[in-house]
């Protein structure tokens, strides 16, 4: 009896793991609420402390584990009784900063304090080398503060974020930023230079498309000492869509023969293998299901969609989607797909691109946006974010969509037009 | 009771350094033309010094025929016509065959035998990054399938895509974006 209790109970646990799919209309709201202390001398910089307040207050919203407080509250950094305990403005924690810096590097003494008792529950100093590259040890704060109070992980936070922007006819510059765009270093620069893509989960070294040569060519450059390697080169176009976890497969869209078709392209023994052979478009192969399928756009039915594909030879092909008449845009992580549908008629007008979560694993399909122009859709590396670019009323933001949330929070674009993205 | 409370808490320091690597400055392109602009300056410079008059009459010959060849492409240029496509479309429609024809008979004449043709690509600003650029090489191939059918040596041209990132027009109107969903024409010696 005992052993059929515990296998229905297995059973029951497996039919409601985790979908992000599906969408959660309902959620208990018991979110600790938190405010932000600037502790820092006055004689510091007060935009670099204002800053640094906004960005900690956005990260602390856009996690999703916290409901912090709105207001720029300063302290002293031992804090007294008031301090301390903040009952009149109903928290649950205060997170304290006290900034000090040479105007090179940046010291950052951070408290976090139970409001109640007034505890300080963790106290940690963080030392940056570099002051220009603030934003980081604003999320990184965040990020750690999130795992004491044993929140689902925003690692994701302290990811970098690399971009191709035009900035003119045939003119190009890769940027690479965080996730909110608050900190922003050209990599690249000097004509058409396309498709950024990390080639490592360290983001220490990425690949590029330069447009500057006879042919379209791929380079590899390592950031930690700005070598550039020559990968390969192909007529008509040469993009980089893909990496392996592993980093030693490239999934490439190339058209040696003028006809734009998905390579498999190995690092390490230099093999280029053609996956697909339609003689119309094929492009965007992403990895899926342990880097053994793709998926990739094709307008093989007439309109862009999406499509799936196994690697190893295979010539079967899968269509993903059923829905939308230009499904140009796609990103994969695991077994999640997210794509960018343009809508036949909505009411919010024409030109409307809706993003759309499916996995390989079910038939579900959930609808991320609602209005506005929403393309480039990126996972992050845990699956539960997605970045994107939305435009709407003559407004560029950058999207973070947090699926178990259900929630999606948008950062003025200041950057220009985005050509590429990857994170 | 304070400070039992403040002796417990454990004080990290973290030296923070996750981002310490990120040191680009990577400027390669630019690097690299400017190189091998010095080194060009200095090959003249140190022929100038031993110049006999027979390299100066070769040197203005050939002076003289790079202007011409100069002037030959951009005349042609000026008279080739740009192919306009329809929206998410590669297929060349009935109003713009007349436009394919007239290129063809320029690059069939016999000044421009000896040129070759870089057919390129555009886009408008909708559809988005990768596909964007197919779509202009399918245009530019079309228009290169379709030259080659008129008589032009399919070993003179070569196609590019460059998406949506050469504009000749950048307002967001439907008048503009039809300018930008071409094919056009560089003629190289």
């Amino acid at each position: 009896m005992s052993k059929k209790i515990v296998l229905i109970l297995m059973l029951s646990l497996s039919l409601f793991a985790y979908d992000a799919t599906v969408e959660i209309v309902k959620k208990i709201d018991s979110l600790p609420r938190i405010a932000i202390q600037d502790a820092s001398d006055t004689g510091v910089n007060l935009n670099l402390r204002k800053k640094f307040y906004k960005i900690l207050l956005g990260d602390l919203r856009v996690s999703a584990n916290f409901k912090p407080l709105d207001e720029y509250l300063q302290s002293s950094y031992d804090g007294g009784v008031g301090e301390n305990f903040l009952s009149k403005k109903n928290v649950d924690l205060i997170l304290r900063f006290k900034l000090e810096t040479d105007g090179k590097s940046l010291l950052a003494h951070v408290k976090l304090i139970t409001a109640s008792t007034g505890d300080v529950k963790n106290e940690t100093n963080y030392k940056l080398p570099n002051l220009n590259r603030f934003p980081f040890l604003a999320h990184r704060i965040i990020v750690n503060v999130n795992d004491l109070i044993g929140a689902p992980s925003i690692k994701w936070m302290e990811q970098f974020v690399i971009f191709s922007k035009l900035i003119g006819k045939k003119e190009s510059e890769i940027v690479v930023s965080d996730y909110t765009l608050s900190f922003q270093r050209v990599v690249v620069k000097g004509g058409l230079n396309l498709f950024p893509q990390w080639a490592n989960a360290t983001q220490d070294q990425f690949y590029y498309s330069s447009y500057n040569g006879y042919r379209p060519t791929l380079y590899k450059v390592d950031l930690s000492n700005g070598q550039r390697t020559k990968i390969l080169s192909s007529n008509g176009m040469l993009v980089c869509s893909d990496v392996s976890k592993d980093g030693r497969k490239l999934l490439l869209t190339m058209a040696p023969n003028d006809q734009t078709d998905i390579y498999l392209y190995n690092v390490v023994d230099k093999q280029l293998r053609r996956i697909t052979k339609y003689p119309g478009i094929d492009v965007s192969g992403k990895f899926i299901d342990n880097d053994k399928r793709m998926v990739f756009i094709s307008d093989r039915l007439g309109y862009p969609n999406i499509f799936a594909k196994d690697l190893n030879g295979d010539t079967s092909v899968e269509q993903m989607v059923y829905h939308g008449k230009n499904n140009s845009s796609v990103s994969a992580n695991g077994n999640y797909i997210v794509y960018s549908s343009r809508e036949n008629s909505s009411e919010f007008g024409r030109n409307v691109f809706n993003l759309y979560l499916i996995s390989t694993n079910t038939d579900y399909i959930r609808q991320l946006t609602a209005n506005g122009k929403n393309l480039y859709p990126r996972f992050a590396e845990d699956e539960d974010t997605i970045l994107f670019i939305k435009e709407y009323k003559n407004q560029s933001s950058l999207g973070i969509i947090r699926l178990s949330a259900n929630k999606s929070f948008l950062f003025p674009l200041k950057v220009g037009k985005i050509q590429s993205i990857d994170w | 009771m304070k400070k039992m409370v403040l002796a417990s808490v454990s004080v990290a320091v973290l030296l923070f350094t996750g981002c310490s690597q990120k040191n680009p400055d990577v400027d390669m392109t630019t690097k690299n033309q400017k190189i091998e602009k010095v080194s060009d300056a200095n090959q003249n410079g140190s022929n100038s010094s031993s110049m006999t008059s027979n390299n100066m009459d070769a040197n203005t010959m050939a002076q003289q025929k790079e202007n011409a060849m100069k002037s030959l492409i951009s005349d042609l240029e000026q008279k080739l016509q740009p192919v306009y496509f329809d929206f998410d479309k590669y297929s060349i429609k009935d109003s713009m065959k007349p436009v394919v024809q007239n290129d063809s008979n320029l690059l069939n004449g016999d000044k421009a035998q000896k040129l070759s043709i870089k057919i390129e690509g555009n886009c408008d600003e909708w559809g988005t990054d990768e596909y964007n650029y197919a779509l202009g090489l399918k245009r530019a191939k079309t228009v290169k399938d379709e030259l080659s059918a008129e008589g032009v040596n399919a070993n003179r041209m070569m196609i590019i895509s460059y998406g949506k990132s050469n504009p000749t027009c950048t307002e967001h109107t439907k008048a503009c974006w039809a300018k930008n969903r071409r094919a056009d024409f560089k003629l190289l010696p």
